[in-house]
């Protein structure tokens, strides 16, 4: 840790760890209504626990994005943070909006589409909340002494999330025309801006780890998310296929949503290339499993489950399946969230000076989560593949189908209880650390960790 | 060997050219849409109908257009599977419908809001989908010529309403839901009286039974009852 205000980000760190274990919860909630144990349904019917659980899922990966900025931008920029007390506020507010939205969740106030939820006029202070953030960390690259390609495609990917987030508000009669506008919203972030800000946290990591010259790992940053955009944004087309738009989607976001693999094929080579040739070894090794982890398993979750049911012919049968929820699980998890959780695992022993990261509980946490949630994808995979063969196939009827399935449900049950295990060794490795008291080590000239 | 500032102009070259090829396509999708969601047919009662489906997150549960939860049926074309009569009873109280079965919540929609929603579903019914839901492959029942596929085959040779309604709970040569008892055969075990008896109001018949009161004209009894008889 080079300043003092990177400290901001252990704050926005811990938010992260207590939303992802409401977001577990939830997730319990709604494998056990599958599994035909909808005691709650009364209290939490079905739709409150999937939104609040997916929202809660975005909202933490959000908080986790903005924590990686506060750490990455002043270190990057050679300056103090632009405003402490301003990214202070922001995440309060951005705390008292999640509160609000998910209280409002349980009372049947939303507002109906899948990701977008959160009620309209919270959403106006969230952009308000996310242009006080985008300040603070503009005003910072600004005034900073440097400004690296790191820095900028960060700043990018974030200021992009920002704008994109808008157009899920035209307001419209048309059902086609509001999915075709939330599209732009969900696709052009998962599989577009939220991949430069992917590209930018990995390059600063192995940039860390693995000691390697800062102009070969950012030129190759260039490249790959030069892939992400020629693929990623026709590629939108492959959630056009079947919603009421023209048949010319059919060919436009079968090509082009094929070659999305791709940049993450790309990320996962990059990734374990500088890896193996870093000079030396960095002592946080459980950073750069997490680093190293996230590239292969996003290929995994995203490039290779994603272009399993992306071609048209496929996607026919699979759309709307659980199918789709197995490659959600594991794209999100691999791509996203083991993101954020390798950079809380390399910022924690410099912001609180504790060198607890290769203790069992860390190499535990990271082999069992992982463990865990590829065994959940393969629980969705037998699920949504049965679903698919009986239900479209043979055309039996949707609860029937639902019945035969809720034996995939106790599978998944037990797969997500190992997952947990791993996600709780994680957040008792993070309270161990305990608070940001680390000191501050003015920065040498020409090194670069 | 790659240079960075080459990198950087390949990243940015191509972003723009594909931004504004998606730009371009979007335009012309937004000219076309209209015609292919029949949007003429866009009531007011439609749109209320939208309203209601955001509000209440029924997207929550259900798919619509192959997008939402995978917990409940997917509803794009509800209409011509389950008809009007089907959907208004269940919209007054799911557990009627489907008794013992995955809960719906129950909403205390007026009558009102109910023709609402259906005119809804029926409006989405109506769009051309570009082939989606696909019909079933693997079963060799007869399937009528005009329907556009509802997931579930429909057999053509039976009463309209048979389709709609009773096979949500009833099975007949192996296709349809579990809730009731099957179908097959069911001539040889009932008479003509019992059926239309029960079909009038199975409670009547039988006090505290699942199967609810449906919402049938007399027409549609003696033509199920006829077709139930000759199952034998
Ligand atoms: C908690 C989850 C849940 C929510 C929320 C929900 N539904 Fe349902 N819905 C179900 C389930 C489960 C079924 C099938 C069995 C049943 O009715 O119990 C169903 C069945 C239906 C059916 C009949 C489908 C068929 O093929 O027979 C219609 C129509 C329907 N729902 C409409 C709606 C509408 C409109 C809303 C929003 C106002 C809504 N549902 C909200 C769970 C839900
Ligand atoms: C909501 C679910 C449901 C629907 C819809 C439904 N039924 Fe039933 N039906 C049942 C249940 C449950 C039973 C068993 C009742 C009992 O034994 O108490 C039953 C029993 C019957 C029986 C007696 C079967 C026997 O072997 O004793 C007949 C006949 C019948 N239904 C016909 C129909 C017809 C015709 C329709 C369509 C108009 C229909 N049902 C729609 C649930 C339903
Ligand atoms: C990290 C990147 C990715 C994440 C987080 C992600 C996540 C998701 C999620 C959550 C959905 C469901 C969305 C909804 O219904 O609202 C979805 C759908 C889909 N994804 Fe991805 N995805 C990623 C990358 C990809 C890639 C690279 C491909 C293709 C090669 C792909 C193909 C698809 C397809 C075809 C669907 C539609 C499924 C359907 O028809 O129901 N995804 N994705
Ligand atoms: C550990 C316990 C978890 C369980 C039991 C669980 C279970 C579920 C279930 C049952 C659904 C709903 C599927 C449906 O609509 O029927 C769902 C949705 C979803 N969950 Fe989880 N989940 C867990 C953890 C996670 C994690 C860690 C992530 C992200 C990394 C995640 C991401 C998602 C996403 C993106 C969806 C929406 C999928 C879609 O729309 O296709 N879940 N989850
Ligand atoms: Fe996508």
């Amino acid at each position: 840790m080079r300043f003092q205000s990177q400290k901001v980000a252990y704050y926005f760190f811990a938010t992260c760890m207590l939303l992802l274990s409401l977001q577990i919860v939830y997730g319990f909630i709604m494998a056990f209504a599958h599994m035909g144990y909808d005691v709650l349904h009364n209290v939490i019917p079905f739709n409150t626990a999937r939104t609040t659980h997916t929202n809660l899922l975005v909202v933490w990966l959000l908080t986790g994005f903005m924590g990686a900025a506060y750490y990455i931008i002043p270190e990057e920029s050679g300056r103090e943070l632009y405003s402490v007390p301003l990214a202070y506020l922001q995440l309060g507010a951005l705390v008292i909006v999640g509160v609000v939205a998910i209280i409002g969740f349980h009372f049947n106030y939303w507002e109906g589409r899948k990701f977008l939820e959160i009620p309209r006029p919270l959403d106006y202070l969230v952009v308000v909340d996310v242009l006080l953030f985008l300040l603070n960390i503009g005003m910072t690259i600004w005034q900073g002494k440097r400004h690296s390609t790191t820095s900028l495609v960060l700043f990018f990917g974030l200021l992009m999330a920002a704008l994109l987030y808008l157009p899920g508000m035209i307001d419209t009669d048309n059902q086609t025309l509001d999915s075709y506008w939330r599209w732009w919203v969900v696709h052009l972030w998962v599989e577009g801006v939220w991949e430069l800000i992917m590209g930018a946290i990995l390059s600063f990591l192995l940039i860390k780890l693995t000691g390697i010259d800062r102009e070969i790992i950012e030129k190759w940053l260039y490249v790959i998310v030069g892939f992400t955009f020629l693929s990623g944004v026709l590629g939108t087309g492959h959630h056009y296929y079947y919603i009421g738009t023209p048949k010319y989607w059919l060919l436009v976001g079968g090509v082009f949503s094929a070659l999305e693999p791709v940049a993450f094929l790309g990320m996962a080579i990059y990734a374990i290339t500088m890896a193996r040739k870093g000079g030396r070894t960095h002592p946080n090794q459980n950073a750069l499993s997490w680093t190293v982890g996230c590239s292969v398993m996003s290929f995994v979750g995203a490039g290779f489950l994603g272009f399993a049911h992306t071609l048209p012919q496929v996607n026919l049968y699979t759309h709307g399946t659980l199918i789709t929820a197995m490659h959600g699980h594991m794209a999100f998890w691999g791509a996203y969230a083991m993101l954020v959780l390798g950079i809380i695992a390399y910022a924690m022993p410099l912001l609180t000076g504790r060198k607890l990261h290769d203790t069992t509980t860390a190499t535990f946490a990271f082999w069992t989560s992982n463990i865990g949630m590829i065994a959940m994808t393969l629980a969705f995979a037998v699920a949504g593949i049965s679903q698919v063969v009986l239900e479209r196939r043979v055309g039996l009827d949707f609860l029937t189908v639902q019945k035969e399935l809720q034996v995939h449900f106790f599978g998944l049950t037990l797969a997500a209880t190992l997952f947990t295990v791993g996600i709780a060794a994680y957040i008792v490795n993070f309270i161990r650390y305990g608070l940001p008291v680390g000191e501050v080590t003015p920065e040498q000239p020409g090194s670069d960790s | 060997m790659l240079s960075k500032s080459a990198a950087r102009s390949f990243f940015l070259v191509g972003t723009l050219v594909c931004v504004a090829f998606f730009i371009g396509l979007t335009v012309d999708t937004l000219g076309r849409v209209p015609a292919q969601t029949r949007a003429q047919n866009l009531t007011d009662s439609v749109k209320l109908g939208k309203k209601l489906w955001e509000k209440n997150n029924c997207m929550g549960c259900h798919t619509l257009l192959g997008e939402g939860a995978y917990y409940a049926p997917e509803l794009t074309r509800v209409y011509e599977r389950r008809g009007p009569q089907f959907m208004r009873a269940l919209l007054k109280d799911p557990q009627a419908m489907y008794p013992g079965e995955r809960k719906m919540v129950k909403y205390n929609f007026t009558d009102a809001e109910i023709d609402q929603l259906i005119a809804f579903f029926q409006w989405i019914g109506e769009m051309d989908l570009n082939g989606f839901p696909p019909k079933p492959h693997l079963v060799q029942l007869a399937v009528t010529a005009t329907s556009t596929g509802g997931g579930v085959a429909q057999a053509s040779d039976r009463p309209f309403v048979f389709n709609q309604m009773c096979v949500a709970c009833h099975t007949m040569g192996g296709q349809g839901g579990l809730v009731g008892p099957t179908l097959d055969g069911v001539g040889k075990r009932l008479t003509a009286d019992y059926i239309a008896a029960w079909l009038r109001d199975p409670a009547a018949v039988k006090p505290g039974t699942r199967m609810p009161r449906l919402p049938l004209t007399d027409k549609d009894i003696t033509e199920l009852t006829a077709f139930l008889s000759q199952q034998k």
